[in-house]
């Protein structure tokens, strides 16, 4: 077990390597030393980039606030441990691992975007229809996309649509708040 | 209530008005009082302060308004559906701290908590909008910048208004506050123009947020005295916090709400939920770290505001909804900084014009 000024000395260099501004310095630094270390070894196990670890020290501090869940406690988390060890590129879990915390940060928010992404996904629209969910739930705008290149095959889709009216009107009422969304 | 000075500053050229005159007399044995040159630079943020924003609460000013008093409210946007509010500034900051304020954002370059000796000015623009338009009504409010009565005790700016707008057919006066300061009113006769409307939270809402404010019970309770009193009431549910069981919360603050006063009788209840902008967030979740209303499932909304994600948010506004239609008497209702579409969605119609939204609210009952 490392000291607390070495953990200390050890998270000043990993945040001046990559331009941490001060705010989160001295917010990792105020981190109990179990919760400075776990994040001090996945910063560098996967490479964290100044935007990623900060928003790593932001969500890791809200599920704090939220949950009363300490970083090391959420770090220790199995969907964690499993973006963390998971195959692919550096970047490609670290993008995995701030995924993960996203969801524990926003349960709500991810169930309800998954239930309305595999009701989507029921309709089984073809290829040439997507049908795009607003950013975070952000607003109440469902957006359809039409690509199509000749006349016929526009007529299709829009019949394919038209057949697929009642869900999809019952698809942009629950982001509008109605039944379970 | 009673709030904490650090001191009172007073312009020299406003230390023979009524109101400077007034604070002087009463606020002796509060603060220590200063008469400065120009107030403008005493409400500037201060440097030898790690919260700036919160010494300026604890400085008042009392100086003359540089800019008109009326103005059409700052929320009105072409993005969203407008109440018709306007807005009278007879003061900006206030003496509670809700860790939720807009004002830690919009203020932070002047945050003095100052107030306006010079305020009759702002009766001949009143005239001039009654006079402009004498067959429409204006729903006036002095509850954007600050709260219209936490400093009532000291200044006595109600009674003066009360008295100007009990006199003005077409014109009404809304108050809006977080305290039961309401001793002056009980005094006077509003003649049916002057609304007094409470913003109204879930006590965990009170408790985690709203730093120094009454109550709700205390709110609701000085909302039945001035109701009893002669005064229309309002409420406001602004901002609305879709934190877990709020659901449940909110629907008991409404009972309660209505259990006393009668649905019949309250002039409206407005909806927000909360809105942050990206730098009032920061603000905000820097000045009350552990603040867990602080951070909800907000997310980037297409305003530029973090707000609860849409289906939490509006799901929440169509719970309330419903309470009011069916409290006994349906309460008229309006949403604040939400689109057009959330309004239909929420209410089922589409909204008015603001022109005649503010008519309808400033007639309300």
């Amino acid at each position: 077990m490392m000291r607390d000024e070495t953990t200390a000395a050890a998270i000043r260099a990993c945040a001046a390597s990559r331009h941490l501004d001060e705010f989160h310095t001295e917010k990792w630094l105020a981190m109990l030393t179990p919760s400075r270390m776990a994040l001090l070894d996945v910063a560098e196990r996967l490479k964290l980039r100044t935007g990623q670890l900060v928003a790593t020290i932001d969500l890791l501090d809200e599920i704090e606030i939220r949950e009363g869940a300490s970083p090391a406690a959420t770090l220790a988390r199995e969907e964690i441990r499993r973006a963390c060890l998971s195959q692919g590129s550096a970047p490609w879990r670290a993008a995995a691992f701030i995924e993960a915390l996203r969801r524990i940060r926003f349960p709500q928010l991810q169930a309800a975007m998954d239930r309305l992404s595999s009701e989507i996904a029921a309709l089984k629209l073809p290829v040439g229809v997507s049908v795009v969910l607003p950013k975070d739930l952000g607003s109440d705008e469902l957006m359809i996309r039409i690509s199509a290149r000749t006349g016929r095959e526009l007529e299709k889709l829009l019949e394919a649509l038209a057949d697929k009216k009642a869900d999809l009107i019952r698809i942009v009422n629950k982001i509008g708040g109605e039944d379970d969304a | 209530m009673k709030f904490d000075l650090d001191a009172i500053y007073v312009e020299e050229d406003c230390r023979d008005t009524p109101l400077a005159r007034r604070v002087i007399a009463r606020a002796q044995s509060i603060a220590p009082i200063d008469f400065i040159e120009d107030g403008r630079i005493a409400a500037r943020p201060r440097a030898d302060v790690a919260d700036s924003f919160a010494a300026g609460k604890r400085n008042i000013v009392i100086m003359r308004r540089r800019a008109p008093f009326l103005m059409a409210c700052p929320a009105g946007s072409a993005k969203f559906a407008c109440c018709g509010y306007l807005v009278l500034t007879l003061s900006s900051n206030c003496p509670m701290d809700c860790s939720y304020c807009f004002l830690q954002e919009y203020v932070a370059d002047n945050p003095g908590f100052q107030i306006y000796a010079n305020y009759e000015d702002a009766f001949v623009e009143l005239e001039k909008l009654s006079a402009s338009a004498p067959a429409r009504h204006f729903r006036v409010g002095t509850g954007e910048l600050a709260d219209s009565l936490a400093m009532d005790s000291l200044t006595g700016l109600s009674i003066d208004l009360v008295n100007f707008f009990a006199a003005r057919e077409n014109l009404t006066l809304e108050l809006k506050t977080k305290t039961d300061e309401i001793e002056n009113l009980l005094t006077i006769d509003p003649r049916g123009n002057v609304l007094v409307s409470w913003t109204l939270s879930p006590r965990r809402v009170f408790e985690a947020c709203e730093h120094r404010t009454a109550s709700p019970s205390q709110r609701i309770e000085a909302a039945r005295r001035v109701f009893d009193a002669g005064y229309r009431v309002a409420f406001h549910l602004d901002p609305i916090i879709a934190y877990r069981d709020a659901e449940r919360d909110y629907v008991e603050l409404m009972d309660e709400l209505f259990a006393t006063i009668p649905p019949a009788k309250i002039s409206f209840i407005s909806m927000g939920g909360l809105r942050m902008t990206p730098a009032l967030r920061t603000a905000a979740r820097r000045r009350f770290p552990k603040d867990a209303m602080l951070v909800g499932e907000d997310v980037l909304a297409e305003d530029g505001r973090y707000r609860a994600f849409t289906p939490l948010r509006l799901r929440l506004y169509k719970i309330l909804a419903d309470k009011f239609k069916t409290a006994g008497a349906e309460v008229p209702s309006y949403l604040c900084m939400e689109a057009a579409s959330v309004h239909e969605r929420v209410f089922g119609g589409p909204t008015s014009h603001p022109s005649i939204a503010g008519e309808r609210l400033a007639i309300a009952r």
